[in-house]
Parts: C-alpha cells; structure tokens; sequence
C-alpha cells in the first residue's frame, strides 16, 4: 500500500509550489514513491538518512545556509525526530517543513501503525508544531504550501500528516 | 597521549580559512573557548547541542557547497547520534571537516570525588574508525602534540570530506561562559551568511513587499 497516483503527483507539485529546495528523509510504505519522485528532481537536493532525527538536524543546517528544507517520513518519524525539532527549533527557531504519513489514522489497516496514530498529535502539539492532517488528494499541494509558509513566518517548524483518500480506494 | 583543549583549539583558530563558517557546540568548554580564541566571531555558529552538530554542519556543507564548513564537536555528542556519521559518510561533501574534542569524558556535568563520568571513548571506542567504517574518506585519530599542526593544515589544502578526532585531556573552562542564547546566535550567524553569500534566508512578510510599491528609495 502506497499513496495514490494523484496522491504522489500533488505532493510533488506542492513541493515544488512551496520553494522546497531541499529534501532529507526516511521513506516509508505510503510516501515511498515521493521519495523516488524527489530523489530525480533536478530542482531538489535529496539527502536519504537512516533515522529521522539525523535528517531534521541536516534539514535546519541547509536553512541556515539558505535552502528551504523539508523532510518526509512516516509518522513515527517524529517520535525519533523531536529530540532534535525540541533542541534546535524550540531552542534557536529554525524553520522544516514536515510531511508525514499519517499511520494509525481512521482506516488503518496495519495494528503496528496504531501506537503512531495515537502518539503523533499529541507530540507535535507539545513541539509547538502546528499540522494539518489532509485526507483528500485536492488539499495536498495547497497544504504543503501553506505549511512551509507558516514555517517560515514563524521560523518553527509546520506539519502535513497525509491519509484517507491520498492513500487508500476503498 | 593527549592534547590540551585550550591549546589546541587555539592552533586551529589560527589556521582556519578566513572564509570559513563554522558549526560549533552550544554550550560547554569548547563553546567557551572557541569563541575566547575567535573573539565571537560571527562566522560560527554557536547552535550545535548533542548528537545534531554534524548534522548541522552536514546541512550547511550540502547547501553551501563552494564555501568551506568547519565543525566542532565533543566525543559524548558523537556518540550519542553515530547516525550523523552514516549520512556524511554518504554523502560525502568536500567541503566539511569535523574536528572531535574527544576527552573521553562528559566534561560539562560537572564531577565528584569520585572524578569525571567516562564516555565510552574512554574504553574501547574509536570514533575515528568507525566513521571510516561509515565511509568517510579520510579519518584520522591524532593523540600527539606534533601530529595536529599536519593534520589541519591537511584538512584546509584540500577539498575532501574529513574526520579528526583529537584525543584531548579532561579539564573545565580556562575562560568565562558565552553570554548569548541559540535566539541571539542563530541571528548573528544568520546575518553573516546572508552578507557572505549574497542571499536571504529569512523573509520579508509579502504584506510589507506590497506596502512599498509606488515607494522611491
């Protein structure tokens, strides 16, 4: 199971819309495709790590050198990351767009994707991270954008967690 | 054999490219003394805490590919995120040199009678290994006085992708503790990138762009 066609397709556009120069992440089952996606836009630095914490902290030095970063994992992601969004963004306020996949939401189907339904909001509530959980493919592009933009006025980071309709056909 | 933090720190200020940016420590003895021997110089940035300071300077290595990048960080910070290692490993880039204060001690925390609390570089880790395990094209352990003038040199005659781990004795602070916070350093160094390179990294509200139209100067 991964995103839907249309699904990938408006998450490219509205990282491109967004100025999004500058992508690190973890793929995961649902935005594997983005990440193959990005990985050969020439217009992307695409950096591939190994856990997620790593990619927030390479995505906030590339905006200190002038990129505006994003980074795309799954929602456990942010378990992993937030030692280091509470570190560097609560700390010195540095703006990363996050695109997440929302697992665990409404419709899940896999019971190891329960704990990170139930654990993300939460979390980046007390990160400070404002979200928007989009669950119909038209929302997708203008989310990221608004996203990234909201991030930027308030240099802290700013969340799409994507499900519903962008994944699933049911 | 070890070296001395202050000291040796103070070699590397000399001999740092004057284009340089550095991603320092946040906060502790190398902060301190960094900044003592730079003069707080705003081409570092104070903003690395444990386990994100290469990453940090692995991100600003990648977005600034041209300009030379300059970390420095302790062996507890390394350890605690070995991850970062993976990913410059991978990547790779030029332009990054990762100096480690490896003291094999949590230096900051403070100590009892009972002395320092080890890290693991102490016993039988070394960090130097195993970023050359992770890919990174050149490491180096230096523990000798007479080794580390070489190794810097090295590291600034050339464009490739370094790890020097500095085996460094335990001490506290020979100088007084930063004044500033990550809100204060971030903008200093930001300003100074934005001058440096010609570019902006923070905004202007759209709303204040359309309140200038029609303006002269």
């Amino acid at each position: 199971m991964a995103m839907t066609a249309a699904a990938l397709d408006a998450a490219h556009d509205g990282l491109r819309a967004a100025g999004i120069d500058f992508v690190s992440g973890l793929p995961d089952g649902w935005q594997r495709p983005l990440h193959e996606r990005v990985e050969f836009d020439d217009d992307i630095r695409y950096v591939p790590v190994c856990n997620e914490g790593v990619g927030f902290s390479i995505c906030a030095g590339a905006w200190l050198g002038g990129k505006k970063p994003a980074l795309i994992m799954e929602n456990s992601g942010i378990r992993v990351a937030s030692e280091y969004i509470a570190r560097i963004s609560l700390g010195t306020g540095v703006p990363v767009t996050l695109l997440c996949s929302y697992r665990g939401d409404v419709g899940e189907t896999e019971h190891w994707g329960i704990p990170h339904g139930i654990v993300a909001e939460p979390l980046l509530q007390a990160l400070r991270v404002k979200y928007l959980i989009v669950r119909h493919v038209e929302d997708l592009a203008k989310s990221i954008v608004r996203a990234k933009r909201i991030a930027e006025a308030q240099l802290h980071p700013a969340a799409v967690l994507v499900s519903g309709d962008c994944v699933w056909e049911d | 054999m070890a070296l001395d933090r202050y000291e040796w720190l103070g070699r590397l200020a000399g001999r740092i490219p004057e284009d340089a940016l550095v991603m320092s420590t946040y906060i502790g003895a190398v902060s301190f003394e960094w900044a003592h021997h730079t003069e707080e110089h705003h081409r570092s940035a104070h903003l690395g805490q444990m386990g994100d300071v290469i990453g940090l300077a692995l991100g600003l290595a990648l977005a600034l590919p041209h300009r030379r990048i300059v970390c420095l960080d302790g062996d507890g910070s390394v350890l605690m995120e070995l991850g970062q290692l993976v990913a410059m490993g991978e990547q790779q880039p030029g332009n990054l040199v990762v100096f480690v204060v490896d003291n094999g001690v949590y230096e900051s925390i403070g100590w009892s009678s009972q002395g320092r609390r080890p890290t693991a570089t102490a016993g039988q880790v070394d960090l130097a290994a195993i970023a050359a395990g992770c890919g990174v094209p050149y490491t180096v352990d230096v523990t000798a006085e007479d080794e580390l003038d070489a190794e810097i040199d090295l590291a600034f005659s050339r464009n490739v992708c370094s790890f020097v781990n500095v085996r460094t004795l335990p001490g506290h602070s020979h100088v007084r503790p930063r004044r500033t916070d990550g809100i204060e350093d971030k903008y200093r160094f930001v300003r100074y990138v934005e001058r440096l390179e010609g570019i902006w990294i923070t905004g202007v509200p759209p709303q204040d762009i359309a309140l200038m139209k029609g303006k002269k100067h």
